[in-house]
């Protein structure tokens, strides 16, 4: 499974390709704001986008829903080091599958939401 | 019987007796050519005099001029004794028989009180009856050879010769003196006339007239009779009818003033109405006094002292010769006092009726007048009050104001004016509003801006009736502390808006720092939780990473709880968080500190933090080489100074750091001052109060 990964820290970027290419997922690109994200999933067209809500420039539920309008548009797991509770119902709304914490963060955690 | 009755009991017999005596002695005279017209004319003369003098003195037994009258009509009867055909009557009629023409002047001068007042009056008086008696005398010893007809004369007891020379001398002697001092009488009559008040002059007239006429007639008489014995006759009959008149003058004058007008009083009275002004009654007192310049004088018990119909002060005058003070009283309770000619002594009667006819008006207008005493001093207060202050109408008319400074001033008119000629509408709308509401009792204040040419100014507009239809707008310029409360509303939006922004900022410390850092910390343990079967040394590899992560996540914590609030302040006070400050400075700072300084928390917190601040700005723009801190504490506050030596021009306006600190401090009520000349470093200076 593809996997791009969205998000302006460069280490968390690192942990997060670490961890999910362990567990067998294949990361294709990484991304640090809103507008690139969008260009390398037109680009890529990968199958997942892991993405990070807090963005410098457009915030992740914007991203989201841009994403959602591609041809063929990617599955959608937000993820924030803010709880899920801090976003209230935008995550259901926003046209993505789900949200993990960071950390949480795991491939098990990403397939559970992807077969839900 | 009254004492008042008293002159007729012991005058009115003796009167008779003496008049029937003298009756007897003119008819068995040997030497009266005349008895019946001497008779008449005696009687008429002295029972004129006595008649008169006898009423006078019994209505005015406090004033001679009725004794001095019955004085004057008994030495008319004197004179009869030279009827007598015995050589001792004889002789002392012809002696005393002039006196009542001493007693004439000296009633004449001593009117209308019937007493001497000046020293002038007493000598003249003393001299007449030392002539009266003197001149007969001179005359009785050098007397002309046969004067008496158809009989011879009785013997005359001081004879000393009938030298004729010596008769013309003492009669020339004689006749010059009683002229002279005839003459002496009439100067000082027509003198008193001048200066005498119009109230005395009234009085005086017909007295002085006829009895000066009678005077001078007198003179004439006296200088003629030597000579010509027709003028003589001439001269005798107008004295007669001068002479008689006269008592009856005097009287008229002693008593007929008030005769003649106690009526007027109770007219002049009436026709003042029912509610009539303090000005109208006085003005009724006046033409009931006929004295234009009364002035009515009212007890003002408050103040306790008199106030004129206008209420203003009056202190009555001391009592001259002119002006006296009449007071009514109730009691021992002053109600009243009116000022007037002193001439009205003389007409007791009219006094005390207008007196008791006024008091009652004046009891009621006491009333009025204390009012307006009351408002007088009411108006005094308000001139003296530093607000701009307006009275208006029920209507929204301006009636008066008062103007400390007319600057305030929208429009120099004002008085008769209405609220929207002078306000805008709607501000015009609210005074009438609040103006009515303070009439029906409910005082309100209002606050309103006007436009001037140099600005806005913010006022305050009290109201209060000060009247049934009239209220009164008391206004104060508010302008400075509308622009603090304004100033101190911003500085505390730019605090509020300060923490918020504080508290974001270290959101996103957190976030972007710490949390970051346990973020990855969390994922490099899984990682190698994953690798600890698979690979144990990549496992320990990860661990050692996650341990670097977790130290660098706790010097972050740390440091961003400083922020929040230095624990060295909490722990150990200002100066040693001062010291820690200046620790991790770029550059050398001094602290100077006052031994044994405790200030307030909140005080202290701002100190600590406008020095923090204070550091960092120098650390970034000042290019200062050192920096001195000095905290002090004089006279109830605060005191906190840092100094750099670097570039200066620093602007409070442009940097956030500078009006940061401004607003902590003015949050505290203190005064923040930076002085920073180019070139010449920058002194930031704050004064804290520690109350």
């Amino acid at each position: 499974m593809t996997v791009l990964i969205v998000d302006d820290h460069p280490s968390f970027r690192a942990s997060a390709r670490t961890l999910l290419e362990s567990e067998g997922y294949q990361v294709v690109g990484e991304a640090e704001n809103g507008a690139d994200a969008v260009k390398a999933a037109r680009e890529l067209r990968p199958d997942l986008v892991l993405l990070d809500v807090q963005l410098p420039d457009i915030d992740g539920f914007k991203v989201a829903e841009q994403l959602r309008r591609l041809v063929d548009p990617p599955a959608v797991v937000l993820t924030s080091s803010r709880d899920r509770a801090d976003y209230g119902p935008c995550i259901n709304v926003c046209g993505a599958c789900g949200f993990v914490p960071k950390a949480d963060l795991s491939g098990a955690a990403i397939a559970a939401l992807l077969v839900a | 019987m009254t004492p008042a009755w008293r002159p007729w009991l012991y005058f009115g017999p003796a009167a008779l007796i003496a008049g029937g005596l003298a009756v007897a002695l003119t008819a068995t005279s040997d030497h009266e050519q005349h008895p019946g017209q001497t008779i008449a004319l005696v009687l008429f003369v002295s029972s004129s005099f006595i008649l008169a003098g006898l009423i006078g003195w019994t209505r005015r037994p406090w004033n001679r001029t009725g004794t001095l009258m019955v004085a004057v009509g008994f030495g008319v009867l004197i004179g009869v004794l030279s009827e007598a055909n015995h050589p001792i009557p004889f002789t002392l009629g012809a002696l005393f028989g002039s006196l009542f023409i001493a007693a004439f002047v000296h009633l004449l001068l001593a009117y209308p009180s019937g007493r001497l007042l000046s020293r002038r009056a007493r000598v003249l008086v003393g001299t007449g009856y030392a002539i009266a008696f003197l001149a007969p005398l001179a005359e009785s010893m050098f007397a002309a050879r046969e004067t008496c007809k158809p009989h011879a004369c009785p013997e005359n007891l001081v004879l000393v010769s009938h030298d004729h020379a010596a008769h013309v001398v003492a009669t020339a002697l004689w006749t010059a003196a009683s002229v002279a001092l005839f003459a002496a009488v009439v100067m000082l009559l027509l003198g008193r006339w001048r200066e005498t008040t119009p109230g005395l002059r009234r009085i005086l007239r017909s007295v002085y007239l006829f009895g000066g006429l009678s005077i001078v007639l007198l003179a004439i008489g006296f200088v003629v009779t030597p000579f010509s014995g027709v003028g003589a006759v001439f001269v005798s009959v107008a004295l007669i009818a001068t002479f008689t008149t006269v008592p009856f003058i005097f009287l008229a004058g002693l008593l007929g003033t008030a005769i003649a007008r106690g009526a007027g009083v109770g007219a002049i009275f009436s026709s003042v109405p029912e509610r009539a002004s303090p000005d109208e009654v006085q003005e009724g007192l006046r033409s009931a006094l006929r004295d234009e310049t009364a002035v009515v004088a009212y007890w003002y018990e408050e103040d306790e002292h008199y106030v004129d119909v206008e209420g203003n002060r009056l202190d009555l005058p001391e009592d001259t010769r002119r002006r006296v003070v009449t007071r009514l009283d109730y009691g021992d309770q002053p109600v009243a006092a009116i000022v007037h000619d002193a001439a009205l002594l003389q007409e007791p009667e009219l006094l005390e009726g207008v007196a008791n006819a006024a008091r009652i008006a004046l009891e009621r207008d006491k009333l009025l007048v204390e009012v307006r005493a009351r408002a007088q001093r009411y108006r005094a207060l308000l001139q003296a009050m530093p607000d701009l202050m307006f009275r208006i109408s029920r209507d929204g008319r301006y009636i008066s104001y008062n103007a400390p400074s007319e600057r305030d001033l929208v429009n120099d008119e004002v008085i008769g004016k209405l609220l929207w000629d002078r306000l805008p509408v709607d501000l015009a709308d609210r005074v009438l509003e609040s103006g009515r509401a303070a009439l029906g009792g409910d005082p309100s204040v209002i606050e309103y801006h006007l436009d001037f040419e140099d600005g806005r100014r913010h006022y305050e507009g009290r109201f209060a009736a000060s009247g049934d239809d009239e209220f009164l707008m008391i206004v104060r310029e508010i302008t400075e502390r509308k622009q603090q409360q304004e100033e101190l509303e911003a500085s505390r939006q730019r605090i509020v808006a300060a923490g918020d922004a504080a508290r974001r900022k270290l959101e996103r410390n957190l976030h972007d720092g710490a949390q970051q850092r346990l973020v990855s910390l969390s994922l490099s343990l899984r990682l190698a939780q994953n690798q600890v079967a698979k690979s144990p040394a990549r496992a320990e590899e990860l661990l050692e990473a996650s341990r670097e992560e977790l130290m660098q996540a706790l010097e972050e914590l740390r440091e961003l709880a400083r922020g929040i609030h230095p624990a060295v302040l909490t722990d150990r006070g200002l100066e040693a968080a001062l010291e820690a400050l200046a620790g991790r400075a770029a550059l050398p700072v001094e602290i100077d500190c006052v031994e044994d300084v405790e200030l307030p928390p909140p005080v202290e917190a701002a100190a600590y933090y406008l020095v923090s601040e204070a550091l960092v700005n120098i650390t970034k723009y000042a290019g200062a080489s050192a920096v001195k801190v000095s905290i002090g504490q004089v006279n109830g506050y605060a005191l906190v100074e840092v100094v750099d030596d670097g570039v200066g021009g620093a602007d409070p306006e442009r940097g956030s750091g500078l009006s940061g600190l401004s607003d902590r401090v003015s949050s505290l009520n203190g005064k923040l001052v930076i002085d920073s000349p180019p070139g010449a470093g920058t002194r930031i200076r704050a004064e804290i109060p520690l109350e």
